[in-house]
C-alpha cells in the first residue's frame, strides 16, 4: 500500500506493508539515524516524534502514520547545526558509544517544545523509556536541564 | 499478527463496523496498534483503523465525563476534566505508566479492548465506576466490569463514561512492580466516597494476577458504614488477604501476592488517611 508523510519536513510517499512498522520503512528509506533494538517497546532507542510526539517507531504501524509528520534526530538538527540538545550532550559528557542518543535527544526535544523549564523529576520521567547502558542516566538529565537553560536564555536554537 | 493483507481507514463507525462484520475473525480494530504488533494473532488478516472516525476526544458531558475510544495515555493525563476527577488519580496514572514513547500511542480502546492481567488501566476505570460506551450498527452503554466479563468480538468501544456521581469521591491506584516501567505483579485500585468520617461508598478491584481485573463487592461491604480509622482498614487487609483470589503463576507465588494484598491495604489506609502505618 502506498503511504504518504513528511519526513524531517519533506514530503515523502512510500509503498509499504500492510504491517510493516516505521522503525523499518525509516530504515530502509535510508533514516539510519533511527535506532533499533528490543522492538518490544522497552528501550526507547527507535524513539521518532509523530506529530511532534514521541513514540515507539518499533511497534507503530506505519500505516498509521499516513498523513502525519515524522521527525527523526536528525530533523532535530545535524553536525552543521545542530540543536541545543545535541551540544548539551557533547557538552555534558553524555554520549559513550552513542547508541541510545538518537531515542533520547529526541524524547528530550518533546519534552522542551512542551515544557521549556522542566524539573528533573520530569526530565526523568519524559525520558523513562530510552535505556542507556552506557552513561547511567546523571550526565543525561544535566544535558536535558542545560540545553533547556540555554534555551530559555535564548543563546541557542 | 499473522500476514496482514490489508489495512483499512475507516471513515465512520458504521463503515468500521461493517467492514468487521464482513470479515469476521480475520478483522482487528486498531487502537495505538501496541499489542497488535506485539503480539500477532495470525488468524487475523485486516487491520481496520479507527483514528479517523472522531474517537480522540476527552468531553465534559451531562452524564460525566466522556473519553473517545482512541483516546491515548498522554491527552487522559494533560485533561484538566480528568485532573480534577475523583482526586486525579486517572490523569496522574496515565502519565506515569508504561513509557513515555508509549503513553502517546496506548490508547484507552485498546487498553480496554486487550485487558491483559496485568493492565494498569482497566482496574482503575473499574474502579472509577466507569461505563462504556458501544456500537455495533446500535449504540449501547453497559458498566465496564459487565463489559470485560462477557467481552463481545467484532463490537466497537466508542468510548468510555466516568460517571458524574463519583467525581467527588477519592481514586487510589497502587501498583506492585521490579521498576516503575514494569508489568504489575499486583494491581489494586479503588474508589472511596466518604462523607465527614463515614465512609459511605466504596469499589476495590485487585489484578495483576490471573484472570482479570475483579471488583470485590464483599471488600466493600467490610468498609461501607464505617469510620476513616486504621481499625477499619485493619479489618479490610484481614478479609481481603483471605478472599482476593491471587492465583500462583510466573513472576511470583500465591503466598508472595497474599502479602501484596495486605500491603496495598496499608497503602490505601495511608492515601485516604493521610497516615502512614
Ligand atoms: C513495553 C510495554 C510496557 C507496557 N506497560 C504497561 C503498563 O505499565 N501498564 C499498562 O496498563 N499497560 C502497559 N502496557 C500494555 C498496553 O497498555 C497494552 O499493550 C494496550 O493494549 C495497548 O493499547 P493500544 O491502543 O496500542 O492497543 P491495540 O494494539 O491497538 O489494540 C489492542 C486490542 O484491542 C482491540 N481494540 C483496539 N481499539 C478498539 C476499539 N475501539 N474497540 C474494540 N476493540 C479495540 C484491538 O483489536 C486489539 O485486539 C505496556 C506495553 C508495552 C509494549
Ligand atoms: S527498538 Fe523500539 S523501544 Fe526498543
Ligand atoms: S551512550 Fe551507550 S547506550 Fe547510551
Amino acid at each position: 500500500m502506498n503511504i504518504s508523510m513528511t519526513v524531517n519536513m519533506v514530503k515523502r510517499s512510500f509503498d509499504v506493508q500492510p504491517d510493516e512498522v516505521l522503525l523499518d520503512v525509516l530504515r530502509c528509506e535510508g533514516y539510519l539515524e533511527v535506532k533499533g533494538s528490543c522492538r518490544t517497546g522497552d528501550c526507547g532507542a527507535c524513539t521518532v516524534l509523530l506529530d511532534g510526539r514521541p513514540v515507539a517507531s518499533c511497534l507503530t504501524l506505519a500505516a498509521k502514520a499516513d498523513g502525519h509528520a515524522v521527525t527523526t534526530v536528525r530533523g532535530i538538527g545535524d553536525q552543521a547545526h545542530p540543536h541545543a540538545l545535541q551540544d548539551a550532550f557533547v557538552r555534558n559528557g553524555a554520549i559513550q558509544c552513542g547508541y541510545c542518543v538518537p531515542g533520547a535527544i529526541t524524547s528530550a526535544k518533546a519534552l522542551l517544545d512542551e515544557n521549556p523549564d522542566p524539573t528533573e523529576e520530569e526530565v526523568r520521567l519524559a525520558m523513562d523509556s530510552n535505556y542507556c547502558r552506557c552513561s547511567g542516566y546523571e550526565q543525561q538529565v544535566e544535558a536535558v536541564l542545560d540545553a533547556a537553560a540555554h534555551l530559555r536564555k535564548g543563546d541557542a536554537k | 499478527m499473522g500476514r496482514i493483507t490489508d489495512y483499512y481507514h475507516a471513515v465512520s463507525l458504521e463503515d468500521a463496523f461493517a467492514k468487521a462484520k464482513q470479515l469476521g475473525s480475520a478483522a482487528a480494530y486498531v487502537g495505538g496498534g501496541v499489542e497488535l504488533v506485539l503480539r500477532r494473532n495470525p488468524e487475523v488478516t485486516t487491520l481496520i483503523d479507527l483514528s479517523r472516525c472522531g474517537l480522540d476526544y476527552v468531553a465534559a458531558v451531562g452524564e460525566g465525563i466522556e473519553i473517545g475510544s482512541q483516546t491515548t495515555l498522554t491527552t487522559i493525563s494533560h485533561s484538566a476534566d480528568i485532573g480534577h476527577y475523583a482526586g486525579g488519580s486517572l490523569a496522574w496514572w496515565a502519565g506515569h505508566i508504561a513509557h513515555n514513547n508509549l503513553r502517546d500511542m496506548i490508547t484507552v480502546g485498546g487498553a480496554i479492548g486487550r485487558n491483559q492481567p496485568w493492565n494498569d488501566v482497566v482496574p482503575h476505570l473499574v474502579a472509577l465506576g466507569a461505563q462504556v460506551r458501544l456500537f455495533d450498527d446500535a449504540e449501547r452503554i453497559m458498566p465496564l466490569a459487565a463489559y470485560i466479563e462477557a467481552k463481545q468480538s467484532g463490537v466497537i468501544i466508542k468510548n468510555v463514561l466516568l460517571p458524574t456521581d463519583n467525581a467527588g469521591s477519592r481514586g487510589f491506584l497502587w501498583r506492585f512492580t521490579r521498576t516503575q516501567q514494569d508489568i504489575s505483579t499486583l494491581h489494586f485500585s479503588a474508589l472511596v466516597r466518604f462523607e465527614g468520617n463515614i465512609i459511605t461508598a466504596a469499589n476495590l478491584v485487585f489484578a495483576g494476577r490471573p484472570g482479570h481485573a475483579a471488583l470485590y463487592p464483599r471488600l466493600s461491604e467490610v468498609l461501607i458504614g464505617k469510620p476513616l480509622s486504621h481499625e477499619t482498614f485493619a479489618r479490610l487487609a484481614e478479609v481481603a488477604y483471605d478472599l482476593v483470589e491471587v492465583g500462583t503463576d510466573f513472576r511470583a507465588t500465591g503466598e508472595y501476592r497474599r502479602e501484596l494484598v495486605r500491603a496495598a491495604v496499608v497503602y490505601l489506609e495511608e492515601h485516604m488517611t493521610g497516615v502512614a502505618q
